[in-house]
């Protein structure tokens, strides 16, 4: 059989390689999977096709889950789509299970890698079919879905869905793209922003902004000296990492899974609105979600899972129908454009060896994901012992330079960083809520252009109520998650009256 | 061992002034950095602008002695950085998307060939491609000007304001010019990526989508009951164009059956005697301060590449067709080529 003489120790030491580097940009704040893959893209030259995939999945696996390290350990998600593991593995991290939040997540990874090259391996085809039933008007819906994450997530409810507005607002100064079918004018800006903001503000410099700069600024306030209590997070004294913490998880590993696959197979959506997605289902629809926010286990596994099972169901357009699912597989498909193939509904049926190639290799990414990640997690997981004023200078020396490095050197990206970082530390003293803001950023545009294309395209309003099953399903499941999210607050709020 | 230390030093020293006089003697026949950064006006690696600029770029590097990077960075960043480059630093390679951008009034694109220097073509892209749904009613774009004509609405998906738009008004100039009045009845419906357009056809929400040969060719192998399978109405390349792509075509579709969708089996005309033909070229773009003996030793390099049969077999392979033409011939023809469109887009504006 021919795809065995693929199989060679060059082929598996790509993986591992690729994967490993894929972590330790993962982990570098304002580097992504999306920008490792770019980088080592030109590689594939020189690997030949088989090899050069068998590199570039490993950075793709590698990078998506690398993107937990920070934001477990240091509150800056690593990627756009870890943003949920912060929301509770940062607050384990400061109680000292930063190790644990880490293991928790690594086997949520390796468990959401794994479902979503089942997926692939036998599903592609027929999910292809299915995925080309949610045009515009399906996908504006999945993107109201994401934000009704929004009430689950606020403290304040007001505040909350003001600063998601807020986010949403943020998100389309810039300008309408023709790329994107838009009239390609400016908008929400000066005249004199117009070289600057052309594009609008770049989603990972904000999101570094917002989250790293802002969490130094606050810190720096308060000052760094030990007897303010501002010293090194312990890794001692927190709870110990024990594989039964998955005990009850089946549910939620198994849902958001799902949810990251599915999401990855809808081209455009995005791999931030899948780990918001399950993040919020998870939150509304579990037994016990009082926990979550605050360093629950079970945020953790929702997040990772998702995110990591984004990575087979991106690839499901991508080698069903030639469409990449995610901005990583976008530039995967440089790599069989550079070698002159051709990716369409044909090419799993005329390129049968490579695909049997990317379904190992996949296989073999997440396993050696989780053999180098786990075991090296405890030595990586010692970043947090070292006192503020040592790692946070670092911290914004990473993230200065991530953002400068995301657009191919753009300096104004570099600025965004700190204009964002200003922002989040003002917001704070304003009692803004930036969870919510950062999740209107980051749903705002897509949402945008889905609302537009479907009046553009259908012409009128009653479609998204009225363009299929599908929408009219979705729109149920919305209404159930705002209910929930509304019955939760009413009920945390009775409580403490309850029990006064 | 003091000795050997010393003749390793003075090797060190040798090999490195040697390297020195040898660099400055390459500086002076050709005043080009040692890292030249090429940013295009795409932000895709897996579309055709970052697959060309990769194969040419390579070559150049490896003809020039130096290092190049092909960076994605999209239109208005690449503008930018371009004009940032004084020195040659940083050059361009793009489309005829960054002249046609100018001409349809898209926000931020600068008339190219007064605010830089428009360098020599390197390639055409003969893909540039319409397509129905293979149960349409229209089998040709004869059928869908005709429909135009007799009352019935026709939808276009393009990406608008570029070498998307081009067909589409020539489409409707052809209109225009067969039944004056009723060219309103072909209605653009703008959408963004190649996915956007291929889901619009697939949802019936359009009549015909702008394509390529190479996305779109395996969904036109596709039997007719599936939702997902198409036909190609019209290629917009010259016929002498697709004639110089291998035998083989692209995919299952042979060069002969692509034929058949190029002028003048399929036309679509410009004017009484002729047919719109379109060839997506693809170009380097300098700053306008640059150096003419840089430009001119790129020029050099290019023809050395291209006298070869590497690079040429190379974009062959990958349904490109090998199109060099110095920079002051380029310049011409592509100002020609923009005035050429320039007249169609301002009739149809009235």
């Amino acid at each position: 059989m021919d795809i065995l003489s693929h199989l060679t120790p060059m082929f598996f030491g790509l993986i591992a390689a690729g994967t490993l580097i894929g972590i330790i940009f993962g982990a570098i704040p304002g580097m992504t999977a999306t920008m490792a893959v770019a980088v080592c893209l030109p590689l594939t030259y020189a690997f030949g096709l088989e090899n050069g995939i068998a590199l570039l999945l490993g950075l793709y696996v590698g990078g998506i889950s690398g993107g937990m390290v920070p934001a477990v350990l240091i509150n800056i998600p690593g990627t756009p789509s870890s943003i949920t593991t912060t929301f509770d593995g940062y607050p384990m991290a400061k109680r000292g299970e930063g190790e644990r939040a880490l293991k928790i997540g690594i086997v949520a990874s390796v468990f959401g890698g794994l479902f979503s090259a089942a997926v692939l391996f036998f599903f592609a085809p027929v999910l292809a079919d299915f995925a080309i039933k949610f045009s515009y008007v399906e996908k504006f819906l999945i993107i109201l879905l994401a934000l009704t994450v929004i009430a689950s997530l606020c403290s304040n409810m007001l505040m909350g869905v003001f600063s998601g507005v807020l986010g949403v607002w943020l998100s389309l100064i810039g300008t309408y793209s023709i790329t994107e079918g838009g009239n390609g004018e400016t908008r929400l800006m000066f005249d004199f922003m117009e070289y600057y903001l052309i594009d609008g503000f770049s989603l990972l410099p904000v999101l570094i902004g917002i989250f790293g700069l802002t969490t130094v600024l606050l810190d720096a306030e308060k000052g760094f000296k030990d007897e303010t209590g501002q010293g090194p997070i312990s890794l001692k004294g927190g709870a110990k990492f024990k594989f039964n913490v998955f005990k009850g998880q089946l549910l939620n590993l198994v849902r958001s899974s799902s949810i990251g696959t599915f999401v990855g197979i809808l081209p455009g959506v995005g791999g931030s609105a899948a780990s918001v997605l399950a993040y919020s289902q998870e939150k509304n629809f579990s037994r016990d979600s009082s926990q979550m926010g605050k360093g629950a286990p079970q945020g953790i596994v929702s997040s990772e899972s998702s995110n990591n099972a984004l990575t087979g169901g991106a690839l499901v357009p991508l080698l069903s129908l030639g469409i990449p699912g995610d901005s990583t597989t976008a530039i995967l498909i440089g790599a069989f454009t550079l070698q002159g193939i051709q990716v369409g509904p044909l090419f799993i049926g005329n390129n049968i060896d490579t695909w049997y190639l990317m379904i190992i290799a996949l296989l073999a990414a997440n396993v050696l994901m989780f053999g180098i990640m786990y075991f090296a997690i405890r030595h990586i997981a010692k970043v947090i012992e070292v006192p503020k004023y040592i790692l946070y200078p670092l911290i914004i020396m990473m993230c200065v330079v991530g953002a400068y490095a995301i657009n191919y050197g753009i300096m104004f990206d570099v600025w965004t960083l700190l204009i964002f970082g200003i922002f989040g530390w003002v917001a704070h003293k304003i009692g803004l809520e930036t969870v919510p803001l950062i999740i209107g950023f980051i749903l705002g545009k897509s949402a945008e252009v889905y609302f537009v294309k479907s009046i553009e395209s259908y012409g009128n309003l009653s479609i998204f109520f009225t363009k299929s099953p599908i929408a009219m399903f979705l729109w149920v499941l919305i209404a159930i998650s705002l209910a929930f999210a509304i019955y939760l607050r009413l009920r945390n709020r009775r409580q403490p009256t309850v029990e006064s | 061992m003091k000795a050997i230390l010393g003749k390793t030093c003075l090797a060190v020293l040798t090999s490195a002034a040697i390297g020195v006089s040898a660099s400055a003697q390459a500086a002076e026949d050709c005043p080009l950095p040692g890292n030249l950064r090429v940013v295009i006006g795409s932000t895709s690696t897996g579309g055709d602008t970052y697959q060309v600029s990769s194969m040419v770029v390579d070559q150049l590097a490896e003809q020039l002695d130096i290092n190049a990077k092909v960076d994605a960075v999209g239109v208005m960043p690449g503008f930018q950085a371009l004009e940032r480059s004084r020195h040659g630093n940083t050059i361009m390679i793009f489309h005829d998307g960054s002249y046609l951008g100018h001409l349809y009034g898209v926000n931020g694109y600068p008339d190219i060939f007064s605010k830089f220097v428009v360098g020599p073509t390197i390639a055409i892209n003969p893909g540039n491609a319409y397509l129905v749904p293979k149960s349409s009613p229209y089998q040709s774009m004869s059928d869908i000007i005709e429909a135009a004509g007799n009352g019935k609405q026709v939808k276009v998906a393009i990406q608008p304001g570029g070498v998307s738009e081009i067909g589409f008004t020539a489409l409707k100039n052809a209109v225009r010019m067969q039944y004056p009045g009723k060219e309103s009845n072909i209605v653009a419906v703008n959408t963004g990526s190649q996915a956007d357009k291929n889901q619009l056809l697939f949802d019936g929400a359009v009549d015909v989508i702008n394509g390529s040969v190479q996305a779109n060719e395996q969904y036109t192998q596709l039997p007719a009951d599936d939702q997902k399978a198409m036909r190609f109405v019209w290629i917009t390349a010259r016929e002498k164009t697709i004639a110089q792509t291998n035998e083989e075509g692209m995919g299952d579709t042979t060069r002969e059956q692509l034929l058949q969708y190029v002028t003048p089996n399929a036309s679509v005309p410009m004017s009484e005697d002729q047919d719109f033909t379109f060839d997506k070229e693809f170009f380097l773009l300098y700053n306008k301060d640059m150096d003419p003996a840089a430009i001119d030793c790129i020029d050099n390099a290019l023809a050395d590449v291209y006298e070869g049969d590497e690079l040429q077999e190379q974009l062959k392979r990958s349904f490109f067709v090998p199109d060099y033409k110095p920079t002051q011939e380029a310049a011409s023809y592509l100002e020609e080529k923009n005035d050429e469109y320039k007249t169609i887009i301002s009739d149809l504006k009235g």
